[in-house]
């Protein structure tokens, strides 16, 4: 049996050090909407925004003096700094939520960040249609960065770092290098990222006018839709979410903007790059067109069954816009949540349970299980009766096809199915939080807990400003495990108990001790 | 011997452990004062009363406990439930999301404040009335400090010779009219693609909009000087040191 290293000091240094980094980021990330306050006379925000950055920026500066260090990062370096980075970033992110006074509590404005790092969607904020527009930005700004990943966005921010951070990216639950280089990859995905920026704020626009909305009220829009639709996030303006906006261009755009930040970056990039074939053979891309597919003419059946709808529009802007946000783990609303469970009957809810659970493709701002796992252990199952059923000489063989044709391996599969059966143990595990602590039934328990778990953010009300701490604390676990897919946060948590349990590296120094310094 | 070396070991576990001690007990420390920090700021905001005066003299909501219906619920239930309306009582968006079948195409009675934008449109405009308690008791939050839960509200589709008389709508420090509309409640308005909303044909302006001040949170913009001061002097520090570095 191989013994796992207790982390040494240096250890503790390099972490430090790529942590203050992140933190830097998000210093950096608060300052962006002050200029918005101080425009606005939005003074209390705008202290709390400079208040979150310099003291984020000041963790940053103190950590680049004393914990530079010339080691390179290993893969549990690279796997622990990305969950602290979600963990601790989130907290650091959460001071101008917190003295803003919007929230219950600091568990409250905690959870705020998380959901909006992790772009999960859900809200606990107390009067979001008063809410400053500083704020609005800056909740929306978090997003963005979450849905790009952490990593990426100090990447693009600092240029720094180089191969040394390729840990980083990968630990981010971003396993595939679309460029050889990591940093030209950041530096691709920030390129689509302002492409789809630029078009779809010159489309939402003019739609957002001829809805009717006043030129400033406009552009804000339209920045807003873009950040938290392209993210899969999922926040809005209006506590209404999309339904405020009664236009059917806007519901459009916001939808294929969904579906964009569904993609994986890989079939981004072989868009960009004109590869039509890439996109039509991708593993994820069929399965999605399948699972999709079904759920769609499930969900039609049960609202055409209950009589919820009666013409193909209202099932079109109502049903498919609400399964595009949940698949694409966007979590953006043409309904009251309640509607869902009082209007839907059960088939269309059910339907969307499934959506949310699956989410997107892997490598996209998306979450979920993925499509992509759903695949890979679908066709591990399939291998498994083929092989049963063949003769025992017969060598079987199965492929898919994710950039090139490539043969599933058994532990790929393996993979794929104990990270699906981890996202199932988190729904459980909210659910069975929310049963115990509040008075709600399975199936609202199911439903939002697996709304949470895959970072969807369609609620039906069980997530509210007053939910109970316990709940809340789940939630919170729930969302940055499926964010960051489980790996690097159980490698986080084997790093600590290895503090305690874990055995000294071979030919390391020996830590100088007091006996050490009097000798001399 | 091996006693010694198992003691020896054992030793330098304990001294490996105490030299990774302090940076996790830092950051922990780091972590609380963090939190005391927000938590003193927080608390230390002027706590103004309410910003605006409730609006009195609304008619009592339509129900006074809650209620939940589901599409497969008999028709006998759903009429069961109207004959427990309150006469003359006024529709809630809690009650229109919880029940939609219950006033399905029947006339009622709204009551809320226009938040966000007045969308003008071919013959009408849209407009979104809030009836959460920030609308209707302790108007807009940031003038004072009462969390009341999420906003609230319903679309309202208000034909021209209507939507005129509103004024600005309420946003961060104002509060938007507070109306009264009469109208239809729609649960899927094909001509809204499916949309729940209250077609209006009558308003009345209950209390017009006002600006709200946000009182300043002193504390907050000194702490947040403060914070920018040291961040300046990190950076200046962590310069220092990476050019003696460099040296």
């Amino acid at each position: 049996m191989s013994t796992v290293l207790r982390p040494n000091v240096d250890d503790l240094r390099i972490i430090g050090f790529y942590l203050g980094k992140v933190l830097g980021g998000l210093g950096l990330l608060m300052l962006i909407p002050v200029p918005v306050a101080l425009l606005l006379a939005e003074w209390n925000a705008a202290a709390a925004l400079v208040l979150g950055a310099a003291i984020s920026s000041s963790v940053r500066w103190l950590a680049d003096a004393h914990l530079a260090t010339p080691r390179p990062l290993s893969w549990a370096h690279g796997m622990v700094i990305v969950a602290l980075s979600w963990i601790v970033g989130s907290a650091f992110a959460a001071i101008p939520m917190h003295v803003s006074g919007r929230f219950t509590s600091a568990l409250g404005a905690y959870f705020e960040a998380v959901s909006a790092l992790t772009t999960t969607g859900m809200s606990v904020i107390h009067d979001l249609d008063h809410l400053e527009a500083s704020m609005t930005l800056y909740r929306h700004l978090l997003q963005i960065a979450g849905g790009l990943g952490i990593i990426i966005v100090i990447l693009a921010l600092f240029s720094a770092g180089g191969s040394r951070v390729g840990t980083l990216y990968v630990s981010e639950a971003r396993d595939e290098r679309i460029l050889p280089n990591v940093l030209r990859t950041s530096r691709f995905i920030t390129r689509v990222t302002s492409a789809f920026l630029v078009v779809s704020v010159a489309a939402l626009v003019p739609a957002l006018l001829s809805a009717g909305f006043a030129p400033v009220r406009a552009i804000e829009h339209a920045f807003a839709l873009f950040f938290s639709s392209f993210s899969t996030g999922g926040f809005s303006i209006m506590q209404a979410s999309v339904v405020y906006y009664h236009s059917t261009p806007v519901e459009l755009i916001v939808m294929l903007l969904m579906f964009a930040g569904m993609l994986s970056f890989a079939l981004h990039h072989a868009l960009w790059s004109r590869d039509l074939r890439e996109f039509v053979d991708h593993l994820e891309t069929r399965t999605l067109a399948f699972v999709g597919s079904g759920l769609l003419l499930l969900l039609g059946l049960g609202l055409v069954r209950e009589g919820t709808y009666t013409g193909l529009s209202a099932l079109v802007r109502r049903g498919l816009f609400t399964l595009v946000s949940a698949v694409s783990s966007t979590g953006h609303q043409v309904n009251a949540g309640e509607t869902y469970l009082t209007d839907w009957g059960v088939l269309a809810p059910a339907a969307l349970v499934g959506a949310m659970a699956i989410g997107g493709m892997a490598s996209s701002t998306a979450g979920g299980i993925k499509a992509l796992r759903l695949a890979l252990a679908f066709k591990g199952v399939v291998h498994d009766i083929r092989r049963f059923l063949l003769p025992e000489a017969a060598v079987v063989v199965t492929t898919y096809h994710v950039g090139r044709r490539r043969i599933l391996r058994p532990e790929t599969a393996r993979a794929a199915t104990t990270v699906l059966l981890l996202f199932v143990l988190s729904f459980l595990l909210g659910t069975m939080t929310a049963l115990l602590t509040s008075g709600v039934t399975l199936s609202e328990a199911l439903f939002e807990s697996v709304s949470i778990g895959a970072n969807i953010g369609i609620s039906i009300g069980v997530v509210t400003p007053d939910m109970s701490p316990a709940l809340q604390a789940v939630a919170i676990v729930q969302m940055i495990l499926g964010r960051l897919e489980f790996v690097s946060v159980l490698v986080l948590l084997g790093y600590l108990i290895s503090f305690r349990r874990g055995a000294r590296p071979l030919g390391a120094p020996r830590a100088r001790t007091h006996d050490d310094r009097t000798s001399r | 011997m091996k006693g010694r070396a198992r003691l020896d070991s054992d030793r330098m576990r304990e001294r490996d452990r105490r030299r990774v001690r302090w940076p996790a007990l830092a950051t922990v420390v780091l972590l609380a004062l963090l939190l005391a920090l927000t938590t003193a700021l927080e608390r230390a905001a002027p706590r103004a009363d309410s910003s605006a005066a409730p609006v009195t003299g609304l008619p009592s909501p339509l129900l006074d406990g809650p209620v939940r219906c589901a599409p497969s619920d008999p028709d006998a239930r759903i009429t069961e439930l109207r004959g427990t309306l309150r006469e003359g009582g006024r529709l809630t968006s809690a009650i229109a999301t919880a029940c939609p079948r219950l006033l399905d195409g029947r006339q009622v009675v709204y009551v809320g404040e226009v938040v966000g934008d007045v969308l003008t449109r071919d013959g009408g405009a849209w407009a979104w009335v809030n009836d959460d308690p920030y609308a209707l008791e302790v108007g807009p939050f940031g003038a004072h400090r009462e969390r009341e839960g999420f906003s609230g509200g319903l679309a309202v589709w208000l034909p021209d010779g209507l939507h005129e008389q509103l004024g600005a709508p309420g946003r961060h420090g104002r509060r938007g009219d507070v109306v009264q509309v009469e109208g239809v409640l729609l649960r899927a308005d094909p001509s809204d693609g499916g949309g729940l909303n209250v077609r209006a044909d009558a308003l009345t302006v209950l209390a017009p909009g006002v600006a709200v001040d946000e009182p300043l949170n002193e504390p907050l913009v000194v702490a947040a000087a403060v914070a920018a001061l040291l961040a300046l002097l990190s950076w200046a520090w962590a310069r220092r040191r990476a050019r003696a570095l460099e040296r």
